[in-house]
């Protein structure tokens, strides 16, 4: 009993520090951003804050593009979240269902892509999307977005696929079912965990991407969050109340998107893990 | 058909004959600069409006860029064509542009300008080079000694003009929390300004010889380390991460009772007391107390269009821009970060109304006096060295000291490693 005392004491410590290094920094980002601003560079932080002013929020949508950054990278996250999942779901059932040659062979090189370093393309990449005059455009991004989430997410949905028993789908097809009608009224619902999963992860990587949109995109209107909030903070001289109310709203999307598939996800990613 | 109906039909043919010519003398110029922050955005937007609608003839538009980026964009989006025809510069950017063979010399429009409103001749020299000027200066920033003279004269102790002063009094400072001396050790640019500034004023502002061999491994750069790597004794110990925004707000939370920065005036007026009788500012220390020397970055535009009609409606921005009247404006999108290069901007009523600088004119004067003083590695004593831009790139000063201050290797050996370092870069 003891025993069980002191071990249950033990996970409990581990798992309190462990909440503590991961909520402690957003807890210091989301209450810096309503303190005043001599409170957010005091001398000593303060854990519970001390004054409350809304005005960094005021400025950060009153007095910068951050709305309009926002609304780039809404644009471009959705588009290749939906892109991806409309490639990546047909691509996932025909790596798992069709047999022709070299399915083994092309299905470890897709993760292969998925393993290559991305910055070594980028100038290249430039060369190419400025030939095809897609410099500067939010296409260029949805494009560079959807190339890297897509092997992860054909990997991913072809295990979700091959955990359905074989029977169903031989029902479905027995009642005269098309394979594309097969894939879109028996398999897609029967993955949706799997497809949850792969929307947050496409979402959430398009949508903190920094790299090539920081290159590829050339005009402040066109720029995707990341990117143009890293300029609002500035360099010589740093408005902390405006970086903390930025990087508070910008965790806001992915918050909402979870909200609505976070129990899907979670389930994606435990299922996945024993396909 | 009647004469005036022949004649209406001849105005409009004529009208129309015109069109095409009209809609081609029309320009578009796009300016990219890096100053970001939303403010300052707006300044240059409100400039850019007057511009334009007192020249209907071009229309300019801005593109805000960030400076950790621009180094590789910029070569890459002209390279596709998609680049700016004016882009601002520092010293050290210009000759990666020059180097892809972006820029044309501007050295009879610096000419023509200087003539009107007299150009600090240093900020002309940090473009001049291989026969050419290679960008106009726009303005100057310098690094200074920034204190509160409150917490200074509660310790008993004067505004330090040496570095034996400057030591003991940040010794004397470090206590009750506070740190007497606010001083980065990070891998980054920052860091290269201010170890550069000890090295000007230990007599080691010489990296290069006439003759562009190396000349960082000297005793007196030796020196400069090892009085930087005491002093940081004296600095928290957070400082070997800090960039600009941390040293800042060390010293406006009263954290620190000195640092080196370009300027604080912003920060401290909107997020410290804002006192201005409490803010000291003073050229940075000498080894022994003679003439005290400073980095300086003289800001310029590059004129980068290869097209006439663009490149002498870039011209006639920048003429506009220089006015005096225009001018104090286009400095005061940062009060007090962004000094004038120019004789005619530093006494024009449109620089010193500004609110902020009203208030804090006495430093913004010192700020200018100790500009007088400023130099840049790799662009000193009418010498211009371009392989300076890898070294730059690369923050050789601030790697040499980290290996001091961080693993602690010898000031002399870390030095002597530095040089080999450059000799690599630069080969």
């Amino acid at each position: 009993m003891k025993r069980a005392l002191r071990w249950n004491m033990a996970l409990a410590g581990v798992l309190f520090m462990l909440v503590a290094l991961i909520v402690l920094p957003f807890w210091f980002v989301l209450t810096g951003s309503i303190k005043e601003p001599s409170e957010i560079i005091a001398r000593t932080p303060t854990m519970i804050p001390q004054s409350f002013s809304l005005q960094h929020y005021v400025k950060l949508l009153s007095a910068s593009d951050y709305p309009l950054y926002m609304m780039n990278s809404m644009i471009v996250a959705t588009a290749s979240t939906v892109i991806t999942l409309l490639l990546a779901i047909p691509a996932g059932y025909a790596f798992f269902r069709m047999a022709f040659a070299g399915r083994e062979t092309l299905y470890r090189a897709i993760l292969l892509a998925y393993a290559f370093p991305s910055i070594v393309i980028l100038i290249p990449l430039f060369g190419i999307f400025a030939k095809l005059g897609l410099i500067d455009t939010r296409l260029a991004l949805v494009l560079v977005n959807v190339a890297f989430a897509l092997p992860f997410a054909i990997w991913m949905l072809r295990s979700f696929f091959a955990g359905i028993p074989i029977e169903i789908e031989e029902a479905a097809r027995l009642d005269g079912g098309a394979p594309l009608t097969v894939l879109r009224r028996i398999m897609i619902p029967l993955v949706a965990p799997g497809i949850a999963a792969v929307a947050v992860f496409t979402f959430v990587t398009s949508w903190t991407e920094y790299v090539f949109a920081s290159v590829m995109i050339l005009s402040d209107a066109k720029r995707p969050m990341p990117v143009g909030f890293s300029g609002i903070i500035g360099q010589y001289q740093i408005d902390w109340g405006l970086l903390l109310a930025g990087a508070s709203l910008s965790i806001l999307p992915v918050v909402i998107l979870f909200a609505f598939v976070g129990r899907w996800f979670v389930a994606g990613l435990t299922e996945g893990a024993v396909k | 058909m009647t004469i005036p109906k022949r004649y209406s039909r001849l105005t409009g043919a004529a009208l129309i004959a015109l069109l095409p010519v009209s809609a081609a003398a029309q320009v578009d110029l796009t300016l990219w600069h890096m100053e970001q922050p939303p403010h300052r955005v707006e300044r240059v937007q409100i400039l850019l409006d007057e511009f334009n609608a007192s020249h209907p003839e071009i229309t300019v538009s801005q593109e805000p860029q960030n400076w950790g980026e621009v180094y590789a964009k910029a070569p890459a989006a002209l390279a596709a064509g998609a680049g700016p025809d004016m882009l601002f510069a520092i010293p050290d950017f210009t000759p990666i542009l020059k180097g892809i063979g972006a820029l044309t010399s501007v050295e009879d429009f610096v000419t023509e300008l200087d003539a009107v409103h007299d150009f600090n001749p240093s900020a002309v020299e940090a473009y001049s080079y291989d026969d050419g000027v290679w960008a106009v200066p726009l303005y100057n920033m310098s690094m200074n000694l920034w204190y509160r003279p409150s917490v200074l004269s509660a310790a008993g102790i004067d505004v330090p003009t040496t570095w034996d002063e400057w030591k003991a009094a940040a010794e004397a400072l470090t206590k009750d929390g506070m740190y007497g001396m606010g001083l980065p050790a990070n891998q980054q640019l920052y860091t290269d300004q201010t170890v550069y500034s000890v090295m000007a004023n230990g007599g080691a502002s010489e990296i290069y010889n006439a003759d562009g061999s190396l000349n960082f491994d000297t005793p007196e750069t030796v020196a400069a380390y090892s009085f930087y790597n005491d002093m940081l004794a004296f600095s928290p110990p957070d400082a070997a991460s800090w960039t600009w925004g941390e040293a800042e707000a060390c010293f406006a939370s009263n954290s620190c009772a000195m640092i080196m920065q370009f300027s604080v005036i912003s920060t401290y007026d909107t997020q410290a007391e804002g006192v201005a009788s409490d803010l000291g500012v003073a050229a940075i220390p000498s080894k022994d107390g003679g003439d005290s020397n400073t980095i300086a970055y003289a800001n310029a535009v590059m004129l980068l269009s290869q097209d006439d009609e663009k490149m002498e409606a870039s011209k006639t921005f920048v003429r506009w821009l220089l006015q005096p009247e225009n001018y104090g404006r286009f400095l005061n999108m940062e009060p007090g970060l962004f000094m004038p290069v120019t004789a005619d901007g530093a006494a024009a009523d449109s620089y010193w109304s500004d609110p902020m600088v009203e208030k804090y004119r006495g430093q913004i004067e010192t700020v200018i006096e100790n500009s007088q003083n400023g130099m840049l590695f790799g662009f000193t004593s009418g010498r211009v060295f371009p392989a300076i831009s890898a070294i730059s790139a690369q923050n050789v000063l601030a790697e040499t000291l980290q290996a001091i201050a961080i693993t602690g290797t010898d000031a002399a050996q870390a030095v002597t490693d530095g040089q080999a370092r450059m000799q690599d870069l630069t080969e």
